[in-house]
């Protein structure tokens, strides 16, 4: 495997440094749901870094609070995602025929579906919580997945993986998951790296929108959605929580960036 | 090539059927009455009246025989009428309309004036200092969620400059003539902004990679032996080659437009499709919901159809299904 | 939205009541702890009264229909009282005045009512207005077919009603009620201009035919409805030539265009208040109108639930809400605690009945009373094996619900109760909450009558789903005091009933009430009768009494 450039290398140390702040979030929690209407809306100073909401809640406590909210959901759905797209694209890839037409439209149907309506029908319709939000998104993004699987498995057909293997006499399974496997599994993990950085977004805006996560342990994107009623008066509000969104998106996706180019420089086609 | 589109023509309808299928299911199980009108209600119906209102919008018959009936209206363009102001659907839809093309047609168009050039460029001499700094621009760019960049747009611009407008197509009274336009374009300023610059980072950064990659072909290196000048070989030779990943994916970007449309409209109070079907989705309105999802997925579907042919064409390898 | 404050009316009826006098607030106004809250008084420079121009109003969203009988939200309501006129109104003081009918009488049993329609009223096109085309919409009303959602219970006891001739109109009802009389602030439609098409699609709908001063001259979708003269009332004129509403969803803008001087009304939510107190651009241009009507918060809390059926529980809840904290913080003072269902306006409310105080120990060692302790010591009182944790719900858009939860939750949590604070989206959450499907919800109340009568929400023959008593509250006691008062025809022995009731409801505590907040309006300085009422400006005249000014310096 090849190495990392420099910046994935920095997007790396970032992420491994969200993850840590995540980890100390039980310190921030207390701060974070302390209400103080007398410190309403105070701009950034020493006491609060980041200034205070409309509660008077300290919002740099609210933002690291949020950080495992946002993290974890974010990972989740793109894992959901990749796994779905991926068993179903390959099924389709592999089997060919009629299961390859009906799968095909399925992804069709699912690539062509008005994608926010289904996520405001799942998280608007269904009672709201983590698991909701991660199956709205892992199901509305499978599709991508979904497609670069099949185009994969077809490729690796017609260029004869599978045929030798076969004449070694493998079965089905193991020609899936000890040749093919490995050869896709490069791109899956800069396909997954890429849907990390999609879902946190996914997420943040539905909790904008005010079809996410309930509160008040809400994520960045929630955090958010309160800024356009004060946005006369508040300016961080709408700056802060969006900078670690945006921070965390970059790093992702910076990361997902690299492992393409390392792992092309390592042979495979990505 | 004539068997190859209309095999994908004939495809495209069990998709289409599948969509108003799940469509149709997930807004009638949804929970809600219909016809809400918004958080500004004074009254609901309960007991009596609810279950007579039940019954006035047809939703006391069994499921089947409503898709059914749905099903035959719209096959004669009836679209229904709104549960909420009783106002045909196809009227509110065409009030609607203008201004979401107006809106992402110039998103679109403004993307890829700006990207494609951008892409070349870059492309031309990889690893350039105008590569890398474009790179890192436009690669924040991409990370950027829409609906922050909106905020800090508007508190920037509108708040502390007072430089554009905050919401809104136009002003209430706006003037006429020249001034008048330029009214109009101050007020497009803003979400136009939201809406290009994540496209166009995709794009650029596509455009990029594609002449890159060709630029180091045979074919590139023997026209400019034949004597053709840089320009030249970058935009006629190595250009095509980021055609075809560009137009296969052209396809997508509408529904991607779409939704991201959704929420610029939703920041903005940009009464076009995707302030409607917001709208339509909170207040329960079925028939609206329906028409708009079926009317997405099917201008989705040509999209995605018309892509994929043009990519047939370009690339026989398509055609045959040994790429996708 | 803004208009997420409302979120459960009830339309009931009431008797002309010869309610307890409250003072027009306008002169009653509050004052917050800011000085700048400018109240009514007259600026320096002399001022004359400028009949003509154009009132630029501000709409919080577009309405549905311009059907009254159909109509379900403010902006219509808004909008519907300058173009039609009702049989009967409320004036200032919540009593009910002549409208169209000069003159209406109940009969000795109190089930029949007739009332005689003026002889000058017209319609914009010329035809008179008859009884007719007031049994008619009486008929549309009660039409189970036709969404009448805010004067439908008006007339579900309604046995049948006739236009005896075209004058006089006669209507029976099945059972006598002390408010029946409320019933005919109804609104009047053509029978004529109906006949022949749907009701529902009709074109009337967009282009409502004018019975008030004003007519609709032009609806242009998302962006404006302008009114202008109608030429053919014979009352009163109003002052402006024309009334142009602003279709304007977003507070901001509104705002914005306010200081602009794009806009001559808005109506500002408590942080844009804040902005405007501050801004000087405001001070110069504006000034703020405040006052008290009928509408309160409150937490609706689930009866049937093993949570909430204790009313010691109940009690203890309202106890760890900071009432006085939220008028203070979140208000400047601007509100006031509640502590029955009925705002401080009310004539069924009893000014000199305390609320609950915010005493936390006293509310713990009510919960241990109950029954609720940590008796397996992981931080959460529990009882019977079961976890004292609850949902609260909000809906989405409810800023001052979403506030009031986040800040009962937080005190909760100190006493070992949890509550995760769930904002819903509208619909869902108005479905829950209908149904009966919740442990606690966030709620406002708001008036569009004076009726008093809780019957329909807190007795508890009306439980959710069928009826609107969405927390099931049952006390014997209680239901016997307010079926009394249903019947009570004379005003005094009637709100001494409420007295006793408001007593009971506090103690009880069936809902968590939290407050009563100020209106807050904002008007440009040339625009002059501005008066209030606990219908807000809902009543007649109203908004029919504004008028351009010009200062001595000629601007206008």
């Amino acid at each position: 495997m090849a190495r990392l450039p420099g910046s994935g290398r920095v997007a790396l140390a970032v992420v491994v440094g969200l993850w840590a702040i995540a980890a100390s979030t039980p310190l921030f929690r207390e701060r974070a749901r302390e209400i103080r209407l007398a410190e309403r809306l105070l701009p950034p100073s020493a006491a609060h870094p980041f200034g205070t909401d409309d509660l008077g809640r300290d919002l740099l406590a609210r933002i690291v609070a949020a950080t495992p909210i946002s993290l974890t959901i974010g990972i989740v759905s793109a894992a959901v995602s990749l796994i779905v797209g991926f068993t179903v694209g390959a099924t389709a890839g592999w089997f060919g025929g009629a299961v390859d037409l009906v799968l095909s439209r399925t992804i069709e149907v699912v690539l062509c579906f008005p994608l926010l309506f289904l996520l405001l029908a799942i998280a608007a319709f269904l009672p709201p919580s983590p698991w909701t939000i991660i199956a709205a998104i892992g199901l509305t993004t499978w599709p991508g997945d979904a497609r670069y699987a099949r185009g994969e498995i077809l490729r690796m057909r017609e260029l004869g993986y599978a045929h030798a293997a076969r004449t070694m006499g493998a079965t089905t399974p193991r020609i899936l998951i000890r040749h093919l496997l490995p050869n896709a599994l490069p791109p899956l993990i800069v396909s997954a790296a890429f849907g990390v950085g999609w879902s946190i977004l996914a997420e943040a805006s539905l909790s904008f929108l005010g079809v996410g996560l309930p509160g008040p342990a809400t994520s960045w994107g929630g955090i958010l959605a309160a800024a356009p009623s004060h946005i006369l008066e508040a300016w961080w509000i709408a700056l802060f929580p969006g900078v670690a969104l945006f921070l965390t998106v970059s790093a992702y996706n910076l990361l997902a960036e690299g492992l393409r180019t390392a792992l092309s420089e390592g042979g495979g086609r990505v | 090539m004539i068997r190859y589109v209309t095999r994908r023509l004939l495809l495209a309808v069990p998709t289409l059927f599948g969509i108003t299928v799940v469509v149709f299911l997930l807004v009638h199980l949804a929970p809600g009455s219909p016809g809400l009108a918004g958080e500004g209600s004074l009254r609901r119906p309960t007991g009596h009246a609810a279950e007579e209102m039940r019954r006035l919008y047809g939703l006391d018959r069994p499921l089947p025989e409503r898709f059914a009936k749905w099903m035959s209206r719209v096959a004669r363009f009836d679209l229904g009428e709104s549960f909420v102001d009783h106002r045909p659907v196809s009227e509110r839809i065409r009030e609607a309309l203008p201004n979401t093309l107006l809106l992402n047609g110039t998103a679109l168009v403004l993307a890829l004036l700006i990207a494609i050039p951008l892409g070349v460029i870059a492309g031309g001499s990889p690893e350039g200092t105008f590569d890398r700094a474009s790179a890192a621009a436009l690669f924040a760019l991409y990370s950027m969620p829409t609906f922050w960049a909106a905020l800090l747009l508007q508190t920037l611009l509108a708040v502390q400059l007072r430089w554009l407008p905050l919401y809104g197509v136009a002003s209430d009274s706006p003037p006429a003539g020249a001034a008048g336009l330029l009214d109009r374009l101050a007020h497009l300023a803003l979400p136009v902004t939201c809406l290009t610059y994540g496209t166009l980072a995709f794009i650029a950064r596509l455009v990029r990679s594609g002449v890159a990659e060709a630029r180091a072909g045979d074919y590139v290196l023997a026209a400019r032996a034949r004597g053709a000048s840089r320009r030249q070989a970058l935009w006629r030779h190595a250009f095509r080659n980021a055609l075809v990943p560009l137009l296969t994916l052209a396809g997508l970007m509408l529904p991607a437009l779409l939704s991201g449309s959704v929420i610029v409209e939703r920041i903005f109070v940009w009464p076009g499709l995707g302030q409607l079907y917001l709208d339509s989705i909170l207040s329960r309105d079925y028939p609206v919901i329906l028409a708009l999802s079926l009317l997405t997925a099917a201008v989705t579907l040509l999209a995605t159809l018309a892509s994929d042919i043009a990519a047939a064409i370009a690339d026989p390898r398509v055609r045959d299904g040994t790429v996708s | 939205m803004r208009s997420a404050r409302c979120a459960a009316v009830g339309i009931l009826v009431c008797l002309a009541c010869a309610c307890r006098q409250r003072e027009t607030p306008l002169a009653a106004q509050r004052t917050s702890s800011t000085a700048a809250a400018a109240l009514a008084p007259s600026p320096s420079v002399a001022e004359t009264s400028v009949e003509g121009g154009v009132l630029r109003r501000r709409l919080v969203a577009e309405p549905t229909t311009l059907n009254a009988v159909m109509q379900s939200s403010a902006a219509e309501a808004e909008v519907l009282q300058y173009v039609q006129r009702n049989l009967l109104d409320f004036d200032g003081q919540m009593r009910l005045v002549p409208g169209l009918a000069e003159r209406w009488e109940a009969s000795a049993n109190g089930l029949e009512y007739t009332l005689t329609l003026r002889a000058d009223a017209v319609w914009e096109d010329g035809r008179p207005i008859t009884a007719r085309d007031a049994a008619f919409t009486i008929g549309r009303i009660a039409d189970p077919k036709v969404p009448s959602n805010v004067y439908k219970p008006l007339f579900e006891e309604m046995e049948s009603v006739q236009a005896v001739d075209d004058r006089t109109l006669r209507v029976r009802f099945k059972t006598p009620y002390a408010f029946r009389a409320m019933a005919f602030v109804i609104p009047v439609l053509p029978e004529k201009r109906f006949a022949g098409q749907n009701f529902l699609r009709a074109r009337e709908n967009r282009a409502p035919v004018a019975s008030g001063p004003y007519r609709v001259a032009s609806w242009t979708t998302q962006q404006s409805i302008v009114l202008e003269r109608n030429p053919r009332y014979p009352g009163k004129p109003g002052h402006y030539d024309r009334i142009v509403f602003r279709i304007l969803p977003d507070d901001t803008t509104a705002y914005r265009l306010l200081t602009a001087g794009d806009l001559d009304e808005d109506q500002l939510s408590p942080s844009i208040k804040d902005q405007a107190i501050r801004d000087a651009a405001f001070q110069g241009c504006c000034r703020i109108v405040e006052f008290y009507n009928l509408d309160y918060n409150y937490v609706a809390l689930n009866n049937r639930s093993p949570l909430f059926s204790d009313a010691r529980v109940r009690r203890a809840l309202t106890m760890l809400l900071d009432r006085a904290s939220i008028v203070r913080g979140l208000y400047k003072g601007s509100a006031r605690i509640v502590s029955g269902p009925w705002a401080p306006d009310s004539p069924a409310y009893d000014p000199g009945l305390p609320a609950l105080p915010f005493d936390p120990p006293a509310a713990a060692k009510l919960l241990d009373e109950a029954g609720w302790r940590d008796h397996n010591g992981n931080g959460t009182r529990d009882k019977d094996g079961r976890e004292f944790e609850f949902d609260l719900l909000v809906s989405q858009g409810s800023e001052v619900g979403r506030q009031i939860d986040e800040m009962l939750a937080s005190e909760l949590a100190k006493l070992g109760v949890t509550a995760n604070v769930r904002t819903l989206e509208w619909g869902s959450f108005v479905e829950k909450v209908d149904s009966g499907d919740f442990a606690a919800a966030s709620l406002a109340w708001s008036a569009v009558d004076p009726n008093p009568d809780p019957y329909f929400y807190w007795h508890s023959s009306q439980c959710a789903p069928s009826g609107l008593n969405d927390g099931c509250y049952r006390n014997p006691e209680a239901d016997r005091l307010m079926e009394d008062a249903r019947g009570e025809a004379d005003s005094g022995r009637r709100n001494a009933i409420y007295h006793r009731l408001h007593r009971i409801f506090r103690d009880d505590a069936p809902a968590l009430f939290v407050v009563n907040a100020a209106q807050k309006y904002a008007f440009r300085r040339d625009v002059r009768g501005v008066q209030a009422s606990p219908l807000s400006f809902f009543f007649w005249p109203g908004p029919l009494d504004w008028g351009a000014t010009a200062s001595s310096t000629g601007v206008p």
